[in-house]
């Protein structure tokens, strides 16, 4: 048995410590907002926060994470309200949707690093998670957006 | 000895100035130590650690190392600019990650992010390290583009080269990133020779006086 | 057909909890242009009320939409219920959107493709929609005893105007289902909309953001198991044998064997592994040792295709589609001529949602969860393939993954049914990227021969050849003995009517490549070599590449569509050094025109600086959805252009995943300004005719800045 921290749950799972957290989350513990897109860290459907850090969870090993806190999608916010998600919201972002929650997860560790980022700093920290229905400019208006919400929350706190 | 070795000092390592006669010794001892841990059948001589400045043999081992240090598993990792380099053919890395001032990546895009402590098993994978990683921003041993004699320079140069000493640059043949390039994962070339003959190569040129060819 | 020939039974599905009969049907048989509104019985004693196949209102007054077609990105599950909310008068925030099963008598074509979904179906829905609450104002009106005209509805309420008194819609859905459904409803004028024409926020957001959206691979039942299939690498190869004694090793794995899905009109051969996990599907799945036969079909590589296509578009007139005056005389006596070849590559959909289904077969039955585009083909198909009645296959919908074509077909269900029979068990197939990539259907790759005449500055013919795949080909299975319907795809109707000689044909070619329909199909392809072969014709006849569509496309949609395009690029206050490159064409009855603006960096190295886009759609619903619909359209055009190809060597698919068949990303992406043109012509597609216009504009703007003509898809930027 392996014991994993999601959103700040502990789970019991039974499996192969090679078994990618990817599936282990999915298929194992339930939660499917984390996505299957490539396989092979190409596309970043499938990043989660892994102490706080945006892992391609289809090449992270189920062991890699035991005793560790992961965070996925559905634990980003408690009521989808990250300041990411109101402007995924407010700005209409998704289309298909598909690969959001891995967009959203990357983004979210860039505004936590860097609560004021630039184009270029979007740029980096975003080039790996594909888009197939080319989102990408409303992802990039989204993240600046994000980033003034993030702002004003603290200034009201 | 002592004065083969001084004339080394002042030839190349300024550095050295600060270490000492026993620091040398301890490299010496290491240097043994670590080319017979290795098992390495030709290993490097106490003769060739004593007998200093053999520009020939210097030059010639070094052509060997520049060899495995313009290869694309060791290359890759020590790009001009600040994206690394990927495949056999040395593109730019997809996805454009960035080095960061560690060297660790940036953002969502810290290299252990994909890269696991070990390699992923698959063709076209992330290959695998504990600690993968460039050199940092404020030290980023640069070998793409470089000539064998610039990168000849380039290692010796404290100020280049991480302010690595003798000690240091020997132990840098065995660095578990470096011996990753041995490594490199499926469908991945390996470098263009065996590590125990990429780091006799390494000691010769060290020992003999670490020579930078003429280009 | 007449509402008397149908039985009322066959388009009332009991969704009600006490299970009886519903109130009103709106029945739209699939031949029949406009829905025929036909009451049916009403039974006592129930709470939710299906006022139609799209709304259901219960007694509380809660109002459920269902989305008759798919979601992949588009917007249907938005956009549908917009349409239905506004004439319904019911706010938006006040109603649950479903997504409907697949029903061809509730809700005719469902097939969510050719940008259809809106262009199809808006007139019924805003009928159906006020017909339902002229129903419920008139049952209100009936309790008070006054006239309908004093009442009105808003809100989900029916208010009495000179009292104020109100009732909601739950108090009133019980008597509303009892009345004839009346005839002649007047529609509301555009102006008095409330939701349809504004930049409403998408209700599907909230569950993409927080993980709720439940995607086909989402799906999981009880006692589901899993399944991975060891596909052929070259396409149609059959299985001579397959040695499963490492993957059922796999801890997990539970059984592996043969399973056959059908392409259309081909079989396709696989080993599939079934599982408790995909992870251990997956994994066994590698371990499988399968010998293939590989005879039968040609090995055929990327540069023969192209080769012989062109040979043939040297050699062949081919079939007409259309043809109008003389262009083989006034190519023949032309004084000044062109004659220029484009080539457009093989192209992977590549949604990012692998391909995947669920199916649960249980004997006189199977039911089926997946991201599917075409629900009524999938019942079709499987219905015929296990023999089962048509309304014994159960197609529901999820939201895509991203569909663009590849999800409108039917072999991934298929598959899935077919290994839910043999195990006995609820189960998912998921295809790996590698099986994405390597397997197809693709978008084909063309060749397309262009001639013109030019004259003093006019042109005095065009004719228009193209040698590719006929995706009707794989359709049909049979050889085709007329042209391609789509060779003209993407061209201009106006222009037939100031050039006096063109010509559209289709030179036969086929290869053992399975291909069909990606985002914008035909177009996207022949797009770029008229619009590109335009642009030539332009600069042959010295003249403004714009100038010249101007002259050329008379009508008066089509000029303003030029002064729209002409006005926001800044087409006429060019700066030095910047190459200005324009496009129009038209598909799915929505015309586009882009014009790409590229400069050289600081390395002399060409870059796109800006693209502009304007979207004439005639009458829409969502101008943000319109929006991210061209902005998305021109990223995968860029994509489809500059950055991946799918090619093929002895047979087998070169890319596998996104290393080698790479995608945009968000550093390759130039700003993107996109325009909708306001007015009220019919309804045109969406989610394709922002895709074609993007690669000959670029390269027009290419050869605007450089000199350098480009017409072979796709090429490197970095290489100009």
């Amino acid at each position: 048995m392996i014991s994993l921290n999601i959103n700040d749950k502990t789970y019991q799972i039974d499996a192969d410590r090679d078994m990618p957290l990817l599936w282990a989350i999915r298929d194992l513990v339930g939660l499917t907002g984390t996505k299957f897109g490539c396989g092979v860290a190409q596309c970043g459907a499938c990043v989660v926060h892994l102490n706080g850090e945006a892992v391609r969870s289809c090449v992270t090993k189920v062991g890699r994470a035991e005793g560790q806190k992961v965070l996925t999608i559905e634990g980003l916010s408690e009521h989808n309200d990250h300041p990411l998600q109101l402007a995924w919201n407010e700005i209409s972002v998704p289309q298909c949707g598909y690969c959001h929650s891995g967009q959203l997860m990357s983004a979210a560790v860039l505004l936590r690093e860097n609560p004021n980022p630039s184009d270029e700093d979007i740029d980096h920290a975003m080039a790996g998670n594909i888009c197939r229905c080319g989102t990408y400019p409303r992802i990039r208006k989204a993240i600046h957006m994000a980033a003034e919400l993030q702002k004003q929350k603290e200034t009201t706190e | 000895m002592k004065s083969t070795i001084n004339q080394l000092i002042t030839k190349h390592w300024a550095v050295f100035r600060l270490i000492g006669v026993m620091g040398i010794m301890l490299c010496l001892v290491s240097l043994m130590s670590l080319a017979s841990n290795t098992g390495n059948k030709a290993e490097v001589s106490t003769a060739t650690l004593v007998v200093k400045k053999d520009s020939v043999a210097s030059v010639a081992a070094f052509k060997k190392v520049y060899r495995v240090l313009m290869s694309p598993r060791c290359m890759n990792c020590h790009p001009a600019g600040d994206v690394p380099l990927q495949g056999d053919d040395s593109h730019l890395h997809t996805m454009s990650p960035q080095r960061g001032l560690e060297g660790k990546g940036v953002y969502a895009m810290k290299c252990s992010n994909c890269h696991q402590p070990t390699n992923t098993p698959g063709k076209n994978t992330p290959p695998g390290n504990p600690n993968w990683h460039l050199p940092p921003a404020n030290m980023k041993m640069v070998f793409e583009g470089r000539t064998a004699h610039q990168l000849a320079k380039q290692l010796m140069d404290p100020k280049q080269n991480g302010n690595k000493d003798m000690k240091k640059l020997i132990e840098h043949a065995d660095d578990g990133l470096v011996l990753a390039g041995w490594n490199p994962g499926e469908g991945r070339t390996l470098p263009p020779m065996s590590h125990a003959e990429f780091k006799k190569a390494w000691l010769t040129w060290l020992s003999t006086g670490a020579y930078a060819p003429k280009k | 057909m007449s509402t008397e020939q149908v039985s009322r039974r066959n388009f009332l599905r009991m969704t009600s909890v006490a299970g009886t009969a519903l109130c009103l049907g709106f029945y739209f048989p699939s031949s029949a242009e406009e829905a025929e509104i036909i009451n049916a019985g009403i039974a006592d004693g129930i709470k939710d009320f299906e006022m139609n196949a799209w709304i259901h209102i219960n007694v509380d007054g809660k109002v459920t939409i269902f989305n008759h077609r798919a979601e992949m990105g588009q917007g249907s599950y938005q956009s549908v219920p917009q349409i239905i909310a506004e004439e319904l008068e019911v706010n938006m925030k006040d109603i649950d959107i479903r997504f409907a099963q697949g029903d061809r008598k509730k809700y005719g074509n469902q097939v969510t493709g050719g940008s259809s979904t809106i262009r199809t179906s808006y007139k019924n829905l805003l009928k159906l929609s006020a017909t339902a609450r002229e129903m419920l104002i008139l049952a209100a009106a009936n309790k008070w005893g006054v006239t309908a005209q004093e009442c009105f509805a808003e809100a989900g309420h029916v208010i009495h105007k000179p009292s104020g008194k109100k009732f909601h819609y739950g108090e009133l859905v019980v008597d509303a289902s009892k009345l004839t459904a009346p005839a002649n409803i007047v529609l509301k004028e555009r102006s008095a909309y409330k939701l349809i024409g504004k930049p409403l926020k998408r209700q599907d957001t909230p569950m993409k953001t927080d993980g709720s959206a439940i995607f086909g691979l989402d799906k999981k039942l009880p006692g589901m198991k899993y399944a991975a299939v060891e596909r052929s690498p070259r396409l149609h190869g059959k299985i001579v044998s397959y040695d499963a004694t490492a993957a059922l090793k796999v801890p997990g794995v539970q059984k592996v064997f043969k399973v056959r899905m059908g392409v259309f009109t081909i079989f396709r051969e696989g080993v599939v592994v079934v599982a408790n996990s995909t992870w251990a599907a997956l994994q066994g799945k590698k371990l499988l040792k399968v010998t293939w036969d590989d005879s039968g079909f040609e090995h055929i590589s990327s540069p023969v295709i192209f080769e012989r296509q062109q040979q043939a578009l040297q050699k062949e007139e081919g079939l007409f589609l259309k043809k109008q005056g003389d262009p083989d005389a006034a190519v023949a006596a032309g004084k000044k001529t062109l004659d220029l070849v484009y080539q457009t590559p093989y192209q992977s959909h590549s949604a990012m949602e692998p391909l995947n289904c669920v199916a649960h077969y249980q004997g006189d039955k199977v039911e089926i969860w997946g991201p599917i585009q075409a629900p009524e083909w999938v019942q079709d198909y499987i219905s015929a393939q296990l023999q089962l009645p048509l309304e014994k296959v159960i197609i529901n919908m999820t939201f895509l993954g991203g569909g663009f074509g590849r999800k409108a077909f039917m072999d991934y269900p298929h598959e899935a049914a077919l290994i839910s029979k043999e195990i006995g068990a609820p189960v998912q197939v998921v295809w790996t990227r590698e099986d994405d990539a390597t397997q197809g259907p693709y978008r084909p790759g063309i060749s397309y021969r262009c001639q013109a005449s030019v004259e003093e500055g006019e042109i005095k013919a065009l004719k228009f050849r193209m040698a590719g795949q006929n995706n009707d080909q794989w359709r049909s299975g049979k050889k085709l003995t007329t042209a391609n319907r789509s060779t003209s795809e993407g061209f201009l109707a106006p222009y037939y009517k100031s050039i006096p000689n063109i010509s559209f044909a289709e030179v036969q070619f086929e290869t053992p490549i399975p291909t069909m329909w990606w985002r914008s199909v035909y177009a996207s392809t022949n797009g770029f070599a008229y619009e590109s072969f335009l642009d030539e014709v332009a600069h042959a006849a010295a003249q403004d590449p714009m100038d010249l569509r101007r002259k050329y496309l008379q009508d008066e949609r089509s000029q303003k569509l030029i002064d729209k395009i002409e006005e926001v690029s800044g087409w006429k206050k060019r700066n030095k050094n910047e190459g200005y490159g324009v496009a129009i064409t038209e598909c799915f009855a929505s015309t586009v025109a882009q014009v790409v603006k590229v400069s050289k960096d600081n390395n002399g190295k060409v870059k796109i600086d800006q693209v502009w886009a304007v979207m004439d759609c005639g009458w829409y619903v969502n101008p943000d959805i319109i929006k991210a619909q061209v902005e998305g359209s021109i990223v995968m055009a860029l994509g489809a252009a500059t950055i991946h190809e799918i090619t093929f060597k002895d047979g087998m698919v070169e890319q596998r995943n996104f290393y080698n068949y790479k995608m945009p990303r968000i550093t390759d992406i130039p700003p993107i300004e996109v325009f909708v043109m306001d007015n009220t012509e019919n309804a045109g597609g969406v989610g394709e005719p922002g895709l074609p216009a993007f690669a000959p504009a670029l390269t027009n703007a290419i050869f605007d800045l450089t000199g350098k003509r480009i017409r072979k898809l796709p090429f490197d930027m970095a290489s100009v």
